[in-house]
C-alpha cells in the first residue's frame, strides 16, 4: 500500500524537475537578455534595462508584425474548424467503411510533411510563372497571378497551406469523434424527420462541443509555429505585409541586424501575451 | 575531352610530384587538421571534392566545407565568427567583408598566401573589391559587374536598337512589354535586402548621381535618390511576375525561360544563358554593357581565412594553402572544362584557348566591356548590411505598393542612418 | 444524389491531398529545363540525376544521420520521462494532477523563438552550440511533454480490472506497471511515440538557430537545397523535398491506429 502511495510521487517529480530546467532556464535567460544590448558582431553586452520594450512601441514593423500575427491566429483557426467539420461530417454521412479508412489514411498525409516540405511544394505550386495552381489561370486569362507577390493575397496563400496540414487532420479527428458518439439520439432525430444538416447542427455538434472548443484552442497554440510557412514561402514580404511576430523576431536577430537582445524582448512580449492568454482561456474552457 | 584528360593528368602529375618530396626529405606536412569551411553552395566548390586526394597530398590534411545559402552564410558566419570561431576559412563577400575585417575575424591574406598561385593573375576588379583598409582579405571565388543581356529575336522584330542609355532602356522596355505573348520587358530584383533589391537598385542611384554620405551626413533623401527610386518603381511595372518579391533566382529564371526582353544582372548570368541545361533561349541573346548611366555593381565573393580558428602561424599558413589552391589557375581550368562560367575570375583563363572555345567571343567581349562600367557601389562600412536590410525593406514596400511616398521614405531612411552613425 | 455530390467532393479533397504531393515526386526527375515551363509538363525525359544528388551529398547523409540520433534520442528521453508521470496521472489522479496536465500543455504555448534566442547563447556559453547533444536536450522539453499527454488517455484505456487482477496475483504497484499496463497500453503508446517522433522530425526553426554544420538535421539541409539569392535547382530541391517527408508518411499507418483506438469508445 506505501508502494502506491509513493509511485505518484517516483514517477512524476523527476519528470517535472527536468522539465521545470528545460523550460525555465531558458526564459529567465530571455528575459535577462531582453534587457541588455547584446548584438551578433560583438561578444560584450551591458544592461540597457527597458531600452529594448520602449523602443518596440515605436516599432512599425513590431506594431505590424503584433497585427499580422493576430490575422494570422483568426484566418488559419476559423478556416481550420470550418474544413475539418465540412469534411469530417461528409465522411461520416456519405462513406462506407472501405471509402472512409482510404480517406483517413490520405487526409493524415499533409500533416505530417515536414512544414519545410509543404511550404516549397506549394511555393513551387503558386509560381506565378510555372505552378501548377496558377496555370488554369495562365491558360484561360493569359495574364499571370503572382499570389505570394500580393501585399493583400499573401497572407491567404500561406494560409492556405497551413489549413491544407491541418484542416484534414482535424477532419480526421471530428469523424472519431462521430463515430464515437452514442448512435441514440442520431437515430432519434433521424425519425423525427430531420434533415442531415439539421442533425449536426442541433444534435451531434453540440453533443461535441467540448471537443470542438479543445481542437480549436490546439490550433491556436499550432498557429503559432508559423515560422517555417512563412519563412519558407515570404521571408515576411511582399513588404512586412506577412511579418509575424516569430519571423521578425528571427529578421532582427538573424536576418538583418544581428540584434539579440532586441529580438528577445520581443520573444518576451511574445510569451508573456500567450501565456497569459492561452491561461485564462483554458480555466475559462474548463 | 582531349584538354580535360590532359589537365586530369598534368594535375595527378604535380601531385604526384608534390607527395615525392614530402616522402623525400621527410618535411611535416603544412597541415594538421582538417581545415574547416563555412561556404556557400557553388558549383565550383562541390568540384572541389573531387580532388580531395590532390589536396590531402599536398597539405597532409582534409577539407571539409560546410555549405550555407546565402542568407543563412551572411548571418550564421557572423554568429560563429563573432563569438567560438570554429571555421579555418570564411566564405566573404563584398557586402560583409568591412565588418569581418575591422572585427579582427580574419586574417590578412597575402602574409600566407603562397605566391606560386599568383594572385595577381585575379581580375584587377576582383582584387578591388577583396581589399579594404589597405590590405587583401580574400581570393575570389566568383565576382563581376554587371552585364546586359537582350533578346536578339524579339528586338529585331520591334525594330529597336539595343538600349544604350537609361532613356532607351525605359522606351525599349515600355514597348516590348507584351504580357499576352508571355513576354515582359525587364526583370528586376524586388525581394528586400542589402544583396538583393537594394543591390540592383544602386546602380540607378548611383549612376544618377547619388552619394551616401555628403559631407559624412547621411544624404539618402538627395534628388537623386528619389528620381532612381522612381525610375526603379516605373520600371518594375514590366518587370516578370515573380519579381517583385524575387531576387537574382526569380528575376533570371524569367529570363532563362524565355519570358524576358532584357535584363541586366550580375556578370555570371551571361554564361548561363547560352548553357543549354538551364536556358532555353541559348540561340537568342546578345550582350552589351548596361546603358549609361548605370554603373555596374561590383561585387565578388571568395575565400578568407578565419583568425580564431588559426591562432598561431602554422595553421593560418595551411589555411592560406586551401584558400590558394582552392582558387588556383588549375582548379579555375577544371571548372572552364565544365562550362562553370560564373565562377572564374583569372585574366589567364580569359585569355586562354579553352575559354574562347568554350564561349565564342561574343562573350569574353562583353564581359571584358563591362569591366570599365563597374564600379563600387555600397558603402564600404561595418554597418552596411543593417543600413542596406533596412532599406530593403522599404523598398520592397515601395513596390508591393504598401507604401507609396517615396521622399517619406527616403528620409525614414535617413533618420535611421544618421542614428546609425551616431551610434 | 446529395451523397453522391459529398463522394464528389470528397475525393476531390483527396485528389488535393495527394497531386501536390505526385507533382512534386514526378519534378524530382525533371531538369529544370522541363520544370520551369509556362505549361506543366506531363511527359518529358525523366532523370534520377537529382536523386543521386541529393543522395551523393555528404552533408545529406550527415543530416540524416544527425536527425535520427536527435530523434531517437529525444523520443527516448520522452519515453523514459514521460511515460510513468503519463500513467501516473492517469491513474492516480489527486488534486494536483490537473496542475500537473496544464503546466505540460502550458509549455507548449512558449514561442519557439523565446526558447531559441537564450539557448543559443547557453549553448555557445558552455561550448556545446551546434552539437548532436545540445539539440537532444533541447527538443526533450517537446518530447516528454508531448508524450506525457499523448500517453493519458493510452493508459486511461487499460481496463481497470485487468490491473486490479495483477495486484491480486501479488504484483507490487511497480510491477503493475512494467508488467501490464505498459503491455497493455503499448499500442497506443507507440501511435504516441510516432507523433513525437514526427513532431521532433518537422521542427525547423530551432535546429536552424542552434546549428551551423555538425549538428545540422535534414530539414535544415533540405532548406538550404535551394540555396535562396541564387538558381534555385527546383529539381534537386523536390528530391530533397521527396526525401525529406519519407520517414514521417512511412509511420503513417501507426498513427492512423493511434487515432482510431484513442477516440474509439470501446473500452473505458
Amino acid at each position: 500500500m506505501k508502494q502506491r502511495q509513493a509511485l505518484p510521487y517516483t514517477f512524476i517529480l523527476p519528470t517535472f524537475v527536468v522539465l521545470a530546467i528545460l523550460a525555465f532556464v531558458p526564459t529567465i535567460y530571455a528575459v535577462i537578455i531582453s534587457l541588455q544590448d547584446r548584438t551578433l558582431s560583438a561578444p560584450g553586452a551591458d544592461f540597457v534595462w527597458f531600452k529594448n520594450y520602449l523602443q518596440l512601441f515605436g516599432d512599425r514593423r513590431f506594431l505590424n508584425a503584433l497585427w499580422v500575427s493576430l490575422k494570422w491566429e483568426v484566418i488559419t483557426v476559423t478556416a481550420t474548424m470550418a474544413v475539418a467539420i465540412v469534411l469530417g461530417i461528409l465522411m461520416f454521412d456519405a462513406t462506407g467503411p472501405r471509402m472512409r479508412n482510404t480517406l483517413t489514411l490520405i487526409f493524415l498525409i499533409p500533416v505530417l510533411l515536414p512544414r519545410v516540405c509543404a511550404a516549397f511544394v506549394w511555393k513551387f505550386a503558386f509560381h506565378p510563372l510555372y505552378g501548377l495552381v496558377t496555370y488554369p489561370y495562365r491558360a484561360l486569362t493569359g495574364k499571370t497571378l503572382d499570389l505570394l507577390a500580393d501585399p493583400n493575397a499573401a497572407i491567404f496563400a500561406i494560409a492556405f497551406v497551413d489549413v491544407w496540414q491541418w484542416g484534414f487532420f482535424f477532419a480526421v479527428i471530428i469523424l472519431k469523434l462521430l463515430e464515437a458518439l452514442p448512435p441514440q439520439p442520431l437515430e432519434a432525430a433521424r425519425l423525427d424527420h430531420a434533415k442531415g444538416w439539421q442533425i449536426h447542427y442541433f444534435v451531434s455538434l453540440p453533443m461535441l462541443r467540448t471537443a470542438l472548443i479543445s481542437l480549436v484552442f490546439v490550433k491556436m497554440i499550432e498557429s503559432l509555429r508559423s515560422f517555417d510557412l512563412v519563412y519558407v514561402m515570404t521571408r515576411g514580404g511582399p513588404g512586412v505585409s506577412t511579418e509575424t511576430l516569430d519571423m521578425y523576431a528571427f529578421s532582427q536577430g538573424f536576418i538583418e541586424s544581428g540584434k539579440i537582445s532586441y529580438a528577445s524582448s520581443m520573444a518576451v512580449i511574445m510569451m508573456i501575451v500567450t501565456l497569459v492568454g492561452f491561461t485564462l482561456l483554458w480555466k475559462k474552457v474548463k | 575531352m582531349k584538354t580535360k584528360f590532359a589537365g586530369l593528368a598534368a594535375s595527378t602529375a604535380i601531385a604526384l610530384i608534390f607527395a615525392c618530396t614530402n616522402n623525400a626529405f621527410a618535411q611535416s606536412p603544412i597541415c594538421a587538421d582538417t581545415v574547416h569551411v563555412l561556404a556557400q553552395p557553388r558549383d565550383g566548390l562541390t568540384l572541389l571534392e573531387d580532388y580531395r586526394d590532390e589536396f590531402k597530398q599536398l597539405s597532409g590534411a582534409d577539407f571539409q566545407i560546410d555549405y550555407l545559402n546565402e542568407g543563412d552564410r551572411r548571418s550564421k558566419s557572423q554568429a560563429d565568427a563573432s563569438t567560438i570561431g570554429k571555421y579555418n576559412v570564411y566564405y566573404v563577400d563584398e557586402g560583409n567583408l568591412p565588418l569581418f575585417a575591422s572585427s579582427g575575424w580574419l586574417v590578412p591574406l597575402m602574409d600566407h598566401y603562397p605566391a606560386a598561385y599568383d594572385y595577381a593573375d585575379f581580375d584587377a576588379g576582383r582584387q578591388q573589391t577583396a581589399t579594404y583598409d589597405g590590405k587583401i582579405w580574400f581570393a575570389p571565388v566568383l565576382g563581376g559587374g554587371d552585364i546586359m543581356v537582350y533578346r536578339k529575336d524579339l528586338l529585331d522584330a520591334a525594330g529597336i536598337a539595343p538600349p544604350a542609355t537609361l532613356d532607351e532602356l525605359k522606351a525599349a522596355v515600355e514597348k516590348l512589354n507584351d504580357p499576352a505573348k508571355g513576354i515582359y520587358g525587364i526583370a528586376l530584383r524586388g525581394k528586400r535586402g542589402s544583396g538583393d533589391n537594394v543591390w540592383r537598385w544602386m546602380t540607378y542611384f548611383k549612376g544618377m548621381g547619388g552619394e551616401w554620405f555628403k559631407d559624412g551626413k547621411p544624404a539618402f533623401n538627395s534628388q537623386a535618390a528619389v528620381d532612381a527610386t522612381n525610375t526603379y518603381l516605373d520600371l518594375f511595372k514590366y518587370s516578370a511576375p515573380g519579381t517583385q518579391t524575387g531576387s537574382w533566382d526569380e528575376a533570371t529564371g524569367a529570363f532563362l525561360s524565355g519570358q524576358v526582353a532584357i535584363i541586366i544582372e550580375s556578370a555570371p548570368l551571361a554564361g548561363m544563358t547560352i548553357d543549354p541545361a538551364v536556358s532555353q533561349v541559348t540561340d537568342k541573346v546578345a550582350f552589351l554593357p548596361p546603358p549609361a548611366p548605370l554603373t555596374g555593381g561590383g561585387f565578388a565573393h571568395g575565400f578568407a581565412i578565419g583568425s580564431k580558428a588559426n591562432p598561431d602561424k602554422a595553421s593560418q599558413d595551411c589555411a592560406g594553402l586551401f584558400v590558394a589552391w582552392s582558387t588556383s589557375k588549375e582548379n579555375e581550368a577544371r571548372r572552364l572544362a565544365k562550362g562553370q562560367s560564373g565562377e572564374l575570375n583569372r585574366s589567364s583563363i580569359f585569355a586562354s584557348v579553352e575559354f574562347a572555345k568554350t564561349f565564342g567571343d561574343a562573350l569574353p567581349a562583353a564581359l571584358a566591356a563591362t569591366a570599365s562600367h563597374t564600379a563600387v557601389n555600397f558603402w564600404q562600412d561595418a554597418r552596411w548590411p543593417e543600413l542596406g536590410n533596412q532599406w530593403g525593406i522599404e523598398l520592397e514596400e515601395l513596390i508591393a505598393g504598401t507604401r507609396t511616398d517615396v521622399k517619406g521614405s527616403l528620409d525614414e531612411l535617413n533618420a535611421f542612418a544618421t542614428n546609425l552613425v551616431a551610434q | 444524389m446529395g451523397r453522391t455530390v459529398s463522394r464528389i467532393v470528397l475525393w476531390l479533397m483527396a485528389a488535393l491531398v495527394l497531386g501536390p504531393v505526385v507533382w512534386t515526386i514526378i519534378n524530382a526527375f525533371k531538369l529544370n529545363v522541363d520544370l520551369l515551363t509556362p505549361t506543366p509538363k506531363l511527359f518529358f525525359n525523366p532523370i534520377i540525376d537529382n536523386v543521386t544528388y541529393v543522395l551523393g551529398r555528404p552533408s545529406v547523409l550527415q543530416g540524416l544521420i544527425n536527425s535520427l540520433v536527435i530523434c531517437i534520442s529525444s523520443v527516448a528521453i520522452g519515453v523514459v520521462f514521460g511515460l510513468p508521470t503519463a500513467y501516473a496521472v492517469a491513474r492516480y489522479p489527486n488534486r494536483w494532477t490537473e496542475e500537473i496536465q496544464f503546466f505540460v500543455l502550458s509549455l507548449r504555448f512558449m514561442p519557439p523563438v523565446a526558447v531559441a534566442i537564450p539557448l543559443m547563447l547557453i549553448w555557445l556559453g558552455i561550448g556545446l552550440y551546434d552539437s548532436q547533444i545540445a539539440l537532444i536536450i533541447t527538443y526533450s522539453l517537446l518530447t516528454i511533454s508531448i508524450t506525457v499527454w499523448l500517453a493519458i488517455p493510452g493508459f486511461q484505456r487499460v481496463p481497470k480490472e485487468i490491473e486490479e487482477a495483477a495486484r491480486v496475483d501479488g504484483y507490487d504497484a511497480y510491477a503493475v506497471f512494467f508488467r501490464v499496463a505498459l503491455p497493455v497500453a503499448m499500442r497506443t503508446l507507440l501511435g504516441a511515440l510516432a507523433f513525437s517522433f514526427v513532431l521532433v522530425w518537422n521542427e525547423f526553426l530551432m535546429a536552424l538557430m542552434l546549428t551551423t554544420s555538425s549538428a545540422k538535421t535534414l530539414p535544415i539541409v533540405a532548406s538550404e537545397m535551394s540555396q535562396l539569392g541564387m538558381n534555385v535547382p527546383w529539381g534537386i530541391l523536390n528530391a530533397a523535398v521527396v526525401l525529406l517527408s519519407l520517414p514521417p508518411l512511412l509511420l503513417l499507418g501507426l498513427l492512423s491506429g493511434f487515432m482510431n483506438s484513442i477516440f474509439s469508445n470501446k473500452s473505458r
